[in-house]
């Protein structure tokens, strides 16, 4: 307990603020984002069993075989069949491209449906699902067709009765099926829509659910005896999707806490060296009064661990603050209730802050058990004590240490610990190359500059340190809060207010004319690209099957039919990474175009030969280049375009895309009365989704970018707090030799000018490469390198440093000089 | 003979050293400061060490008090021999038994006068820190002193709340270093009045280093440490 109180005292004494408030903010930083992901993780899980209604889904392009539900039942499992597809709903004044669902009874086998009686009623668990003759749709697409419940509308060849408005379905997916808004009917009236025509795109699905054992071998039979025909879906993978999102938004959130721990842990390293210095004469003393060694150990050991456990509860409840924040802001993606906050949080919070002191602190304070007690009869034994090497090794390893944990990933962890080292050895370097120049000019211009100088000069290495650290400081704020600005705006320039917000699918060549002429007449310019639906059937001759591929979303490409197109001309947000464009050349041999993610999950390289089938016609041709394309421009791309005429053996469509203003949804309609088969596919919605998401993301790196700058206030102040003893010292000496205060602060302001401006001129430089680096490698960005914001670097470094100094500084240049030299330099 | 020095004993000597040498590697060499020193006192004795700067009275000081080790000879305090122990056993062995008062007072400056006081028996586990410490201010005038921080009291204030330092846990033997080398005249006398009243009140042992004649002169026994040997007389 002696520890506890010499910490109370010390505390008292405003010895220890900057470190506990050091520690405070890192805590609060990463038990911040550990509740969020927690909390946003756990409810992605308790939904991933939901997410496909079922214990396990049997996918099947022909409606589920009565046989096979029938052996289910009898194997004793519970069963459901859905059917999904995209259909065109109609009412008297209006249509609408929907998803429709079609139920039996029994469904959701997993999770439960949510409905409304009425607009703004309550919502419920229906008892079932929707009574033959009956649908149940969304709000929004109640809004869309302006209709209420009770209305009548029509699904094919059916007319249905709108029951209720469906607010929850627990198997609600991803992918363009979910985009369109649900209308959910009885199965029963399926056959009666006469929509399940042949090569109709419905899905089929029959629902599993009991025992786990028995579920998992009706499926692994069936699937052994279908092979190919059948696609099995368990909950794990409906639910990666979204766990894979999460996990990276966790991992990426986990490093930018991180950031903050190590500026906070540089403020921890400078101030606890400040502080250990001044405690050598007291251990000292103590010593000589018969304390040992241990004693010492114990005593800093101790102050240390009480002062992680305050500073870890507080910073774990600024924390819990700062999570109930980041969730305020990101509620509307989330929007299903989440589970209560885990203690598990606040168990790393108190790790982060035992590692940061451990880490951090303790290695220097270790040493001072061994300031020897003679120092007591002679100051200047045990002024070596206190080395830079040892602690500055076992940070290294703490961070490396937080960071791997964080990262989770051996190279990540590497590759952000390199850039981070290499950015503090390039900081360091720069800086001393400029200090020792500047003192080796200083020497040579004889006593007037040196004079001037002086601060700056003869203390090269705290200059090199404050430098390093302000920069340090400066540039994480540069980075989070001007590059990152600037790359949120770049990501948002991909897509921009006039981006497409409306595909139209299924014209065919004889309407390309009319429905061009149509949307120019209404102002629209477009481009029309053919589009061929076919499957990928052989690679070098070889059959392309789908059970060859582990992952599923190979399986799926290998199975299904996919988009395919041709075109001379290379659009803008497609690259070429390997091999060469065929352009405008006439007459091209037929030559293919692959999409790297795809050549990749399939296993496609260059020169092999991809045969598609469709229709009963085939093509096959060679892969002459990969492409990358930027899939987040929002514009129409293929995974494989071919050269024009290569696939002019297959049946084909034209698509188009285009803004559609808002007030102008008349020509929409106007179009698809006079050309029914085109299909309009609105995605308005998913472009509010995704600007939302980077809206509301971007404000929860804003939270973490507060706190780091926060970090670097408190490393700025703590460089000051290193040299204010010297400062105060060499105040009084040159007052005592006649300067005047006024001469002795232009001294200090000039110091702090110079220090403030090379910091801050080379956080802005590294802030600004570390952008383009950032832009180009992880988001393949456009960014351009800013000069400017080295120029702006060094007035914000200059104003921050001078601002700070002087607030810092201020009361080492006030006492008078008797008093200064009496306290001893 | 010269470079001795023993204490009228009335008991064993409760400090006792032979032999005793130092010496330093430096650039020009290996410096010797001095060479086979005796020195003893017995329990309740007091003795001054005089000499100018530099003479090695300090480190002879520090020897003596175990806080650093010889590089000759034997140094026993109350019959355990220092030289033998490593510097935790010999920090066993001053605490409760040593105290130190000190030339720069050597004050915590973030704890009170009181806190200050009590840091030696808290040190030692002593529950009753707070009252002993009370008292030994009292004791040395400072009852409306306890809250006050080491810079809130003047220079001879300072050396009290250190004397009460030094007397709070009851030491054998004190060492004190220069203690009013940082007063002024006025001061410095009332602190060695109030030095000399405790060591009596206490029958402590007292070994003083000064380069003050007039503060040299109140102990029993007076000795210069000069060219490397302890004399009786000033040369």
């Amino acid at each position: 307990m002696l520890s506890l109180r010499l910490l109370y005292r010390d505390w008292r004494g405003g010895e220890l603020r900057l470190l506990a408030l050091a520690l405070v903010i890192a805590v609060a930083a990463v038990t911040g984002v550990s509740w969020l992901a927690d909390r946003v993780a756990g409810a992605t899980e308790a939904r991933a069993a939901d997410l496909l209604a079922a214990d396990r889904a049997v996918e099947y392009p022909e409606p589920i075989p009565d046989a096979w539900q029938a052996r289910a039942e009898a194997d004793g499992l519970d069963t459901a069949r859905i059917a999904v597809f995209p259909t065109v709903v109609l009412t008297e004044s209006a249509n609408r491209l929907v998803s429709a669902k079609a139920v039996t009874d029994g469904y959701p086998l997993r999770g439960s449906l949510r409905i409304q009686p009425a607009a703004g009623a309550a919502e419920q668990q229906p008892p079932g699902i929707p009574e033959p003759g009956t649908a149940w749709l969304e709000s929004r697409l109640l809004g869309l067709l302006d209709l209420e419940v009770g209305e009548t509308i029509t699904l094919g060849a059916r007319d249905l009765r709108v029951a209720a408005i469906l607010s929850f379905e627990p198997d609600r997916g991803q992918g363009f099926g979910s985009l369109a808004p649900r209308v959910m009917f009885n199965h029963a009236d399926l056959e009666s829509t006469e929509l399940l025509g042949p090569g109709s795109r419905v899905r089929h699905k029959l629902l599993l659910a009991g025992d786990q054992a028995v579920v998992a071998q009706f499926t692994d039979r069936l699937a052994a005896e279908q092979g190919n025909a059948v696609e099995i879906e368990r909950p794990s993978e409906q639910g990666r999707g979204a766990a894979e999102v999460i996990e990276q938004a966790k991992r990426f959130l986990g490093l930018a806490a991180l950031l903050t721990v190590i500026v906070a842990g540089v403020a921890v390293l400078l101030t606890v060296r400040h502080y250990a210095e001044r405690q050598i004469t007291g251990v000292a003393v103590m010593r000589a009064m018969g304390a040992t060694r241990r004693q010492v150990l114990q005593l800093f050991v101790g102050k240390l661990l009480w002062l992680g456990l305050f500073a870890g509860a507080v910073g774990a409840a600024l924390g819990y603050i700062l999570h109930l924040a980041m969730l305020s802001l990101v509620a509307e993606l989330l929007g299903a209730e989440l589970p209560p906050a885990g203690i598990r949080p606040l168990l790393t919070g108190w790790l982060t802050s035992a590692a940061a002191l451990l880490g951090f602190a303790l290695p220097t304070l270790v040493r001072l058990r061994d300031a020897p007690p003679m120092r007591v009869l002679r100051q200047d034994l045990g002024s070596g004590l206190l080395r830079a090497g040892v602690p500055l090794l076992v940070a290294a390893l703490v961070i490396l240490g937080l960071m791997a944990w964080q990262a989770g990933d051996v190279r990540v962890t590497l590759s952000v610990f390199g850039a981070v080292a290499a950015t503090l050895a390039i900081l360091a370097a720069v800086a001393a190359a400029i200090v020792l120049g500047a003192r080796a000019w200083s020497r040579r211009g004889g006593q007037r500059r040196l004079l001037w100088l002086t601060g700056f000069t003869r203390r090269p290495l705290t200059a090199i340190i404050q430098i390093v650290a302000v920069g340090v400081g400066l540039m994480s704020l540069f980075l989070l809060a001007v590059v990152r600005n600037d790359l949120l705006s770049a990501w948002q320039a991909e897509i921009p207010p006039d981006a497409p917000n409306q595909f139209l699918i299924n014209i065919q060549s004889d309407e390309v004319e009319g429905v061009r002429t149509t949307l120019a007449d209404a102002g629209m310019e477009t481009v029309f690209y053919p589009m061929v639906r076919a499957r990928l059937t052989a690679l070098n001759g070889e059959p392309v099957r789908a059970q060859d591929y582990d992952s599923a979303q190979a399986r799926r490409l290998a199975r299904r039919e996919f988009n395919l197109s041709w075109t001379s001309r290379l659009q803008a947000d497609n690259r070429i990474l390997a091999g060469e464009w065929w352009g405008d050349q006439p007459d091209p041999a037929p030559q293919l175009s692959v999409e790297t993610e795809f050549a990749e999950e399939i296993g496609v390289e260059m020169g092999d030969r991809l045969t598609f089938s469709s229709g009963g016609g085939s093509v096959t041709a060679e892969v002459t280049s990969l492409r990358e394309v930027r899939w987040e421009s929002f514009n129409v791309n293929f995974f494989v375009l071919a050269t024009p005429g290569t696939l002019d053996e297959l049946p084909r469509t034209w698509l188009t895309s285009f803004y559609l203003p808002p007030q102008n949804t008349a020509v929409l309609n106007e179009l698809i009365r006079e050309y029914p088969s085109v299909t309009p596919i609105d995605v308005s919605s998913v472009l509010r989704i995704v600007r939302t998401i980077i809206d509301q993301g971007s404000s929860v790196v804003e939270l973490m970018a507060l706190l780091t700058l926060a970090a670097g206030v408190l490393v700025l102040l703590a460089a000051l707090q290193i040299t204010g003893e010297q400062r105060r010292f060499e105040s009084a000496l040159l007052r005592a030799l006649g300067a005047s205060g006024r001469r002795i602060r232009a001294m200090a302001r000039l110091e702090f000018w110079v220090i403030g401006a090379i910091a801050g001129g080379l956080a802005g430089l590294a802030a600004t490469g570390a952008g383009v680096v950032v832009a180009e490698v992880l988001f393949d960005l456009d960014y351009p390198f800013r000069p400017m914001t080295l120029l702006a670097g060094a007035s914000v470094g200059l104003i921050t440093v001078w601002a700070a100094g002087a607030l810092g500084a201020r009361r080492y240049y006030r006492a008078s000089p008797m008093r200064l030299l009496r306290e001893g330099g | 003979m010269p470079g001795t020095m023993d204490s009228p004993s009335n008991g064993s000597p409760v400090l006792e050293a032979r032999g005793l040498a130092m010496r330093f590697e430096a650039p020009e060499g290996r410096i010797s400061l001095f060479e086979n020193l005796d020195v003893s006192i017995a329990a309740g004795d007091s003795l001054a060490i005089l000499g100018t700067s530099g003479s090695g009275k300090s480190t002879l000081l520090g020897l003596l008090a175990g806080l650093d080790l010889p590089s000759g000879g034997t140094v026993t305090l109350d019959g355990h021999d220092l030289t033998t122990m490593d510097e935790d056993e010999r920090a066993s062995l001053r605490s409760g038994r040593v105290g130190f008062v000190f030339q720069a007072f050597h004050l915590l400056p973030g704890l009170t006068a009181l806190e200050n006081v009590m840091l030696p028996a808290e040190l030692a586990g002593d529950t009753d820190a707070r009252r002993k410490a009370t008292h030994a201010l009292e004791q040395v005038g400072l009852a409306g002193r306890v809250a006050h921080y080491p810079a809130q009291l003047s220079g001879g204030e300072q050396q009290r709340v250190a004397i009460a330092r030094a007397f709070i846990s009851e030491p054998r033997i004190l060492f004190a270093d220069e203690p009013t080398g940082n007063l002024d005249h006025r001061t410095g006398e009332q602190i060695i009045e109030l030095l000399f009243n405790l060591n009596r009140d206490y029958g402590t042992t007292l070994i003083l280093v000064t380069h003050d004649q007039a503060v040299a002169r109140r102990c029993a026994h007076v000795r210069y440490l000069r060219e490397g040997a302890l004399a009786r007389e000033a040369g």
